[in-house]
Order: C-alpha cells, then sequence, then structure tokens
C-alpha cells in the first residue's frame, strides 16, 4: 500500500520531449524534496510526473567569464552547488548558504530549480539570488525566455511561469566585493535571512525569509534613517519561529551591528 | 510509479531496517546510501533508484561481524530503543564517505537533520568520532 496516488512517470534525457510534456496535469519533477510531501498530502494531483533528472544539460555547471557569471543548471543539487569549485570561487556566498540547506539528504536530492519554482519564502538561495540580481532562463516548446529572479519570485508559493514553463538555468553574476548573508534559524527552515552588499556609495539590503518574496532595497551609505524605515515598513510574517515584531527587532539589532564601522 | 524507495525496501523486499517516521525528511530514520549520498528514503521515488547503488542498514555488517561504526554505538551506549540507529549510522556512513575525519563540529552539523528522543545525542557523537578515530588509524577495518 503506497502513500503516493497513483501516478505516470514521464523519462526523457531531451529537453524537447520534457517540454512537450509538462502541463498543468503534467508536472516537472527533480529532487521531491517539496513534490513529494505535497503529492503525499494531496496539495498537488497531478497525473504525471515529469522526471528532470535525466535531461542533457541541466545539470551542469558553467562559467561564463566574459560576462562574469556562472551558469548552474536548474538541476544542480545544494550539494554540488556547495562544493562545485567554480561556484565556490565565483559565488562563494551562495555556495556557503547551499551547504547548509535543510540537512544532508535535503542537500543530496533538493536542486536549485526545484528550491526556486516551489517559492518556500523561508530560502536561503531566493534571497542571495535576488541580492546577487541572478536571472534565469525559463523554455517551453513555445519560447525561450530570461527574467530576473526577483520577477520569478511573485509570492510565497508562488512564480511567474506558465504550467507548460520549466525553469532551466540561474545566470548568477560573479560576487560582488562586500556581500555576505546572514539567517536565524531555529528550526529546518531559515526565520530570517539578509543578503547584504556593503558598497562604496550604496548600502543593498535584501531581507529574505520573513518576507513573502525576497525584498531588496539600495540605500546610500550612511543612511540609518533610510534603513530604519525599510525595516518598519516591511510586512513579516506571523508564526511558530516568531512574531512580526520580534522578527523586526532582530532584523534592526542585526542591521545596525552590520552596517557599523567601515566596510571591510 | 508512486512506490517510495522506503516502500520498496520495507514492503517489498522485507528489509524492515530502514525505518519511517516523520515523511517530511526531518527526523532521518529512513535514512539510506544512493551512490554514496544520503538520502531520505520516505521521500524518494522507488524509480530513482533505477541505475543507482543503494546501501541499506542490512547491508553495512559484514556477516556476523559488526562494522566498526556499529561496534563502537554498542560501546558507548549510543542507542536506546534503537528506532532512530539505522538512520543515523547510514548518515555517519554518508559522511565518513564525504569527508572520513571529521571534528565534532563537522558531526554535529551533519547529524543536525537526524532525530533521537533517546540518548541526548552525546553518545552518538562519542561513537561516531570514535569509529572515525579507528577508521583513520587502521585500528578497525575499513
Amino acid at each position: 500500500m503506497s502513500v503516493l496516488p497513483a501516478l505516470e512517470l514521464i523519462r526523457h534525457t531531451e529537453l524537447r520531449f520534457v517540454l512537450d510534456a509538462v502541463d498543468d496535469d503534467h508536472v516537472p519533477y527533480a529532487g521531491g524534496t517539496e513534490l513529494v510531501p505535497a503529492l503525499r498530502l494531496g496539495l498537488r494531483r497531478p497525473t504525471a510526473i515529469v522526471d528532470l533528472k535525466r535531461v542533457h544539460g541541466l545539470t551542469t555547471v558553467e562559467v561564463d567569464a566574459p560576462a562574469r557569471r556562472t551558469l548552474i543548471g536548474a538541476g544542480v543539487t545544494h550539494r554540488e552547488l556547495a562544493t562545485n569549485p567554480a561556484v565556490a570561487e565565483h559565488a562563494p556566498t551562495l555556495a556557503g548558504a547551499a551547504a547548509h540547506v535543510g540537512n544532508a539528504r535535503v542537500r543530496s536530492t533538493g536542486t536549485i530549480g526545484g528550491n526556486l519554482c516551489f517559492a518556500e519564502p523561508r530560502s536561503d538561495l531566493g534571497c542571495i539570488l535576488v541580492a546577487l540580481d541572478a536571472s534565469c532562463e525559463v523554455r517551453s516548446s513555445r519560447a525561450t525566455r530570461r527574467l530576473p529572479i526577483a520577477d520569478l519570485l511573485v509570492g510565497a508559493f508562488e512564480i511567474s511561469l506558465e504550467a507548460d514553463e520549466i525553469l532551466t538555468e540561474v545566470a548568477v553574476p560573479f560576487e560582488p566585493v562586500g556581500l555576505s548573508y546572514w539567517k536565524l534559524q531555529s528550526f529546518e527552515r531559515p526565520t530570517l535571512g539578509v543578503a547584504l552588499i556593503r558598497g562604496d556609495a550604496s548600502w543593498e539590503i535584501t531581507v529574505g525569509a520573513a518576507t513573502e518574496r525576497p525584498t531588496r532595497v539600495v540605500i546610500d551609505v550612511g543612511d540609518t534613517i533610510a534603513v530604519d524605515t525599510f525595516v518598519d515598513g516591511l510586512e513579516l510574517s506571523d508564526d511558530l519561529s516568531g512574531s512580526p515584531s520580534y522578527k523586526r527587532a532582530v532584523l534592526r539589532t542585526y542591521l545596525a551591528e552590520a552596517l557599523r564601522g567601515p566596510a571591510s | 510509479m508512486r512506490t517510495t524507495a522506503a516502500e520498496l525496501l520495507r514492503d517489498q523486499l522485507k528489509l524492515t531496517g530502514t525505518k519511517v517516521s516523520c515523511e517530511l525528511q526531518v527526523c532521518g530514520a529512513c535514512t539510506i546510501l544512493v551512490n554514496d549520498a544520503p538520502v531520505s528514503s520516505c521521500c524518494m521515488l522507488a524509480c530513482d533508484l533505477d541505475g543507482t547503488t543503494v546501501l541499506t542498514v542490512e547491508g553495512v555488517a559484514n556477516g556476523r561481524e559488526l562494522h566498526p561504526l556499529q561496534e563502537a554505538f554498542v560501546e558507548t551506549n549510543a542507542l536506546q530503543c534503537g528506532f532512530c540507529t539505522p538512520g543515523f549510522i547510514m548518515m555517519t556512513l554518508g559522511l565518513f564517505a564525504a569527508c572520513p575525519a571529521p571534528d565534532a563540529a563537522k558531526v554535529r552539523e551533519w547529524l543536525d537533520g537526524n532525530l533521537c528522543r533517546c540518548t541526548g545525542y552525546q553518545p552518538i557523537e562519542t561513537a561516531v568520532l570514535l569509529a572515525a578515530e579507528r577508521l583513520q588509524d587502521g585500528t578497525a577495518r575499513a
């Protein structure tokens, strides 16, 4: 007796066949980290799952040196993200965060594409990728398009893809000097995540996990009043990991400390 | 297609050493190694095992001879009720595959996603470090 409903498996090695297969009832499937529990709980009721794991080209990492970015296949797991030398060199903060996503089992199977497409707000990667101004490639049998991760993540558990579209690649600009990521976490997922870029002229602050989607602001260096205004205006989630006022107090305190003194 | 790896192992192959508890990848009781990497068998579809090398707790001992990690668990009282133990053993073997000489901090971080309600964890950490040391200095068989 299975805990899962009846499902058809569609498996191809070529992307074009996969693109022909996906729609509302035939859903993309990779690590299963989010999809399998959702199927078990009856939150998703597709007739088929379309396996992306064996599709050529979805699990590679390439450095696009002229454009100063790293191209990460949507099927790259958190474990690969954490250990890939190119990611470690050009996106060390992303690699460091990937090394601490969930637990070692989740990291073995969960993918960067799945993490983004499920759009769980309590995600480290989404916050860092928005801070880095990363973009993604989205393909369907109709067209190929590219959009910023900030436009992919439109809300909690909500992305801007059509049912026949698949996220194929994440393009991550080389990490700027001065990027840091800090998170508060008590349970399996982050309670609050903050990606910070301390530049010469500006502070770029991206807040995730406690917000519906990563929220980014650019503030002139030294304008602490603008920082306070930003923090006060954020809509923060209320859940078992903390109240909005608690999360706001932690965020305010963290930013006051992190922005103090000269940039390292 | 809807059979999970845990169902294949437990119900069809009758390999019941792998336990199922939370079904959310939180507790670690169902951990198996797939190509040396730890995965939650409760959340992995059996069809994904096709073409891989799978190790469950049944395959860890050499006949009647316990693996050094299992011996260390026994010696340091790293189990009481034993329900979580197969998960901890498999998770730790996944750690040794990736990092043969972990320090205490690495062990704690790696086992962070496994729950034990009996031991208080300290004996488990002790057992893992003891086994790592023995496997490293050759006083135990690999």
